[in-house]
């Protein structure tokens, strides 16, 4: 069948294979069919000579995490990531991935109160226990939580849907962060409820690109339209900067040139915020942190470094792992739809964690953290760690 | 001479992927090798099949039977037994990164991927070996002796993913086999899985093992003497100096001509390494390490050891450069340097996309002063075919790379491939050169083998294959050209895609 594969993009791949190491379930298993190598030869197999779209097909494509980890590996920059967004796309349309009920559960995201009001639902649902460990869910989920307000408009704070759900505080302490450094901020709240990244994962291309354009609008107005969008989770960073490419319009890329990771904007920064460590007497944090890259920041946005700059004089050590940015199997939500590769991934993150012995993981995704933390592994987002030195309590 | 270049692998036959399960499952062979091992490790589907009827190389026809995934020793044997009872053929693999076509199965055999089998098994320090298994990727086992003060010397290009069983398989050399020898010189002993099921050490730990070294013969067979499945190598202290050099040159010929001054004036660096100007602008427009890309060639030189000896050679290594036209020559200034500029020597081949969609990668040696004439004919050569050639290679033990780049899509430019490829060889040959280097025989130059070695020859290569596999089941119709092989070349060429046995 045809996949609507670009010829050019398809084509660009020589099969060296250097990019195996890097890709997460290849090493994990050693099976060629679960390597982005393999895999883009299955593209072409379905696309050019009509290879039957078997189950064995379908699971190379749905065991891939799109964690990226291929792309800054291959000498040739194949658009992996592009090729397999759209190979899911195609076969979503054409009813051979992500089976309906899987489709039903992302339409929520789209929708804050009805995200809420679920999200409180299963908050009272989770004390009873009777949530199943394998979602991976964060062990205390908020049933009520308090709105955040805005206290400028220099710089618009997205605060997306899951995240803002279930690690508002992370908001606010970025929210102070970014005070601090002397910024008025607006949290971006119900003008822009999803930003499309788990749509977009899942080959739900068209839910994804109905909720960047009606961001692209609120977000676009008055007094907003030129503000730098801030963005504290990794993933939707990454989503909402490749826009250009999945509306395909000159608007659209505009608007991905304002949309910044937050420690890659804070990384210019960060004279103002030692001038406020200073003046406020705060206290680096006494802890020997690891740096965490997720897999959408280091390998897509490719400003991981940024993360570094800005933690480096609030922390008393950073620690780096030793794994060239290997994924740790999150994957939005990947540790849900292959649990068992997902934790095999996150195994070996682990014990390249336990190899670096910090007293805390650093990660700049929410997915990141949720899924390590299911490991006993102790995590913090890195404008947590920031927001503490500035404001010890 | 036509047909040796198969047709590039987006060409293949639409039955390619078509799913064979249901006459695999009755098979009796995947059912024994499935309760051997267990069934998700023995996998028959179409999608697996396929995958594993390719290697990096751009030659083509391999189509898979069942693909076994093994975890030890035993799993190996039962598989070698299986084959044999029921008169199967095996071909090993390791990542599928070999460029000769040698991991390609031809007429459905059992493919043995070692992929698995990936764990160090010990590393004993005060002996300087250590023991592994022939799934571990090459720059693992490096990453995990550093901490040590060690290193695995052979260092392919491709040792970021290549495996030690692939590297024992193809006798594997690469930038610094220059000073520090090929993998032969860094394999001590090696576990056989024979052709029969059985399992036999070849060579040992002690120095002078006593016997014929079949630890030697093995060593770049390329999987037709039996599957190693623990290895066992030493392991290189790591030097207390390094310095990396980067020389650029107006032409190519006086890279060539000053890495022929090099080695006469008796310095014998770490590596010696040559790029043209095509392929370094593809390889710095990757890692931005900042090669010069308006230079006609560049030269990475480097050299190891005290730091008092190695500031003497890097000095006279550039002063040599300059009396050869040198345009600049530069000392990398930190280990980041240093790092960005052999990430983008080793990732060369896999940049070539950005040329051409499609490569033909050659490996020969050539006598180190017949470099420079050599490279002339080549470039030559790829013009009168009207091919994109790009130069990248091991220039210190003259190890050439000639590269075509070209788009297999356009009409007729494999036959222009083709002709090209084997003028580039005849050239290479003619200047006392050799037909590979490293890269190993496997499909590619088998039908040279004869052009090179005499009947004689052939004939006592093949009767030393057939006293390790005396059936010509492992690896058939590779190395060894048709008509002194073991009579199996006919056969599987009969063999159509759909079928297994």
């Amino acid at each position: 069948m045809d996949l609507k594969l670009d010829d050019d993009d398809l084509n660009s791949c020589v099969q060296c294979g250097l990019c195996l190491p890097h890709c997460p379930t290849f090493r994990v298993t050693g099976d060629e069919t679960m390597s982005p190598r393999g895999r883009i030869q299955l593209m072409r197999e379905v696309q050019y000579n009509d290879a039957p779209v078997t189950s064995e097909v379908v699971d190379a494509f749905s065991t891939c995490v799109q964690c990226r980890g291929c792309e800054p590996a291959c000498p040739s920059s194949v658009p992996y990531g592009h090729l397999m967004e759209q190979t899911r796309e195609t076969l979503v349309d054409a009813g051979k991935m992500t089976p309906r009920w899987q489709q039903l559960a992302l339409k929520p995201l789209a929708n804050p109160r009805l995200l809420q009001t679920g999200s409180a639902a299963l908050a009272v649902v989770a004390k009873t226990g009777l949530v199943p460990k394998r979602l991976g869910l964060p062990d205390k989920i908020p049933v009520r939580q308090e709105p955040l307000t805005a206290s400028g408009t220099d710089v618009l704070m997205f605060t997306g849907c899951v995240m803002d759900a279930w690690q508002r505080d992370v908001h606010r302490a970025t929210q102070r962060v970014l005070e601090a450094a002397g910024f008025g901020v607006t949290p971006t709240s119900d003008m822009a409820p999803c930003c499309g990244a788990l749509q977009t994962h899942a080959g739900m291309t068209g839910d994804a690109r109905s909720l960047a354009e009606s961001m692209m609008r609120s977000l676009s107005q008055g007094q907003f339209a030129a503000a730098p969008i801030l963005v504290n989770s990794a993933g939707c960073g990454a989503a909402m900067k490749d826009y250009g490419h999945l509306l395909g319009t000159d608007e659209a890329a505009a608007f991905a040139q304002r949309v910044y990771d937050v420690s890659e904007f804070l990384a210019d920064h960060v004279d103002k915020l030692e001038e406020a460590f200073a003046t406020s007497g705060g206290k680096a944090v006494d802890l020997r942190v690891a740096v965490q890259d997720p897999c959408h920041l280091r390998h897509v946005q490719r400003v991981h470094e940024a993360t570094r700059v800005v933690l480096k004089p609030f922390v008393r050590e950073l620690v780096e792992l030793d794994d060239d940015g290997l994924c740790c199997g999150a994957g939005g939500a990947y540790s849900v739809l292959q649990p068992e590769l997902a934790g095999q991934i996150r195994d070996r993150k682990v014990s390249v964690i336990e190899a670096a012995a910090p007293d805390v993981v650093a990660s700049a995704n929410p997915g990141c953290s949720m899924h390590l933390a299911q490991a006993e592994v102790s995590t913090i987002h890195p404008m947590e760690l920031v927001d503490s030195a500035l404001n010890p309590r | 001479m036509a047909g040796f270049l198969g047709s590039v692998r987006r060409r293949i036959t639409p039955q390619g992927l078509r799913d064979a399960q249901q006459d695999a499952a009755a098979d009796p062979v995947v059912r024994l090798l499935s309760d051997a091992l267990s069934a998700d490790r023995v996998r028959i589907d179409g999608a697996h099949r396929s995958l594993h009827g390719h290697d990096a190389s751009v030659f083509d026809g391999g189509v898979s039977g069942p693909v076994c995934y093994p975890t030890s020793t035993e799993e190996v044997q039962a598989i070698m037994r299986i084959a044999k009872e029921h008169k199967r053929n095996i071909v090993p693999r390791g990542a599928g990164t070999g460029l000769a076509g040698g991991a390609i199965p031809l007429g459905a055999p059992i493919v043995v991927a070692v992929t698995k089998m990936n764990r160090i098994l010990e590393v004993d320090v005060e002996n300087r070996v250590a023991w592994v298994e022939p799934g571990v990727i090459n720059l693992d086992l490096t990453k995990h002796l550093q901490p040590l003060g060690f290193h695995f010397a052979p260092d392919p290009s491709s040792q970021q993913v290549c495996t030690i069983g692939g590297n024992v398989a193809n006798n594997s050399g690469g930038p610094h086999c220059l000073a520090y020898g090929v993998t032969n010189s860094h394999v001590l002993a090696i576990e056989v899985v024979l052709p029969s099921g059985d399992a036999v050490m070849l060579g040992g730990v002690d120095a002078e093992p006593a016997g014929l070294d079949l630890r030697g013969a093995f060593i770049g067979s390329e999987g037709t003497l039996g599957i190693a499945t623990r290895v066992c190598v030493r392991l290189t202290p790591n030097p207390p100096a390094v310095k990396t050099l980067l020389l650029s040159f107006a032409s190519i010929g006086d890279a060539a001509s000053t890495v022929s001054s090099i080695i006469a004036d008796g310095i014998v660096p770490a590596a010696l390494e040559v790029m043209d100007q095509r392929i370094t602008q593809a390889v710095e427009n990757y890692v931005q390490a900042g090669y010069p890309t308006d230079a006609g060639a560049v030269l990475l030189a480097e050299v190891d050891g005290l730091a008092e000896s190695i500031e003497v050679d890097a000095e006279r290594i550039a002063q040599i450069g300059r009396e050869q036209g040198a345009l600049e020559v530069r000392v990398a200034a930190d280990e980041a340097e240093r790092a960005a500029l052999w990430k983008g020597r080793k990732t060369a081949f896999g940049a070539v996309a950005q040329i051409a969609p499609d490569y033909y990668l050659h490996d020969t040696v050539v006598p180190r002063s017949a470099l420079a004439d050599v490279l002339e004919k080549v470039y030559e050569i790829a013009e009168r075919h009207d091919l994109t050639v790009v130069n990248v290679f091991h220039a210190g033990d003259g190890n050439l790379h000639p590269l075509l780049a070209f788009d297999a899509r356009k009409e007729g430019v494999l036959d222009r491939v083709h002709a090209a490829g084997a003028e580039i060889l005849r050239v290479c040959l003619d200047a006392g050169g050799v037909l590979s280097g490293e890269h190993g025989i496997g499909l590619e130059k088998q039908k040279f083998m004869d052009e090179f070695f005499t009947d004689d020859d052939l004939e006592h290569q093949n009767r030393l294959r057939q006293s390790f596999d005396p059936g010509c089941r492992t690896n058939p119709g590779k190395v060894i050209p048709t008509g002194h092989s073991c009579a199996d070349i006919a056969a599987l060429k009969r063999v159509s895609n759909e079928v297994w046995v």
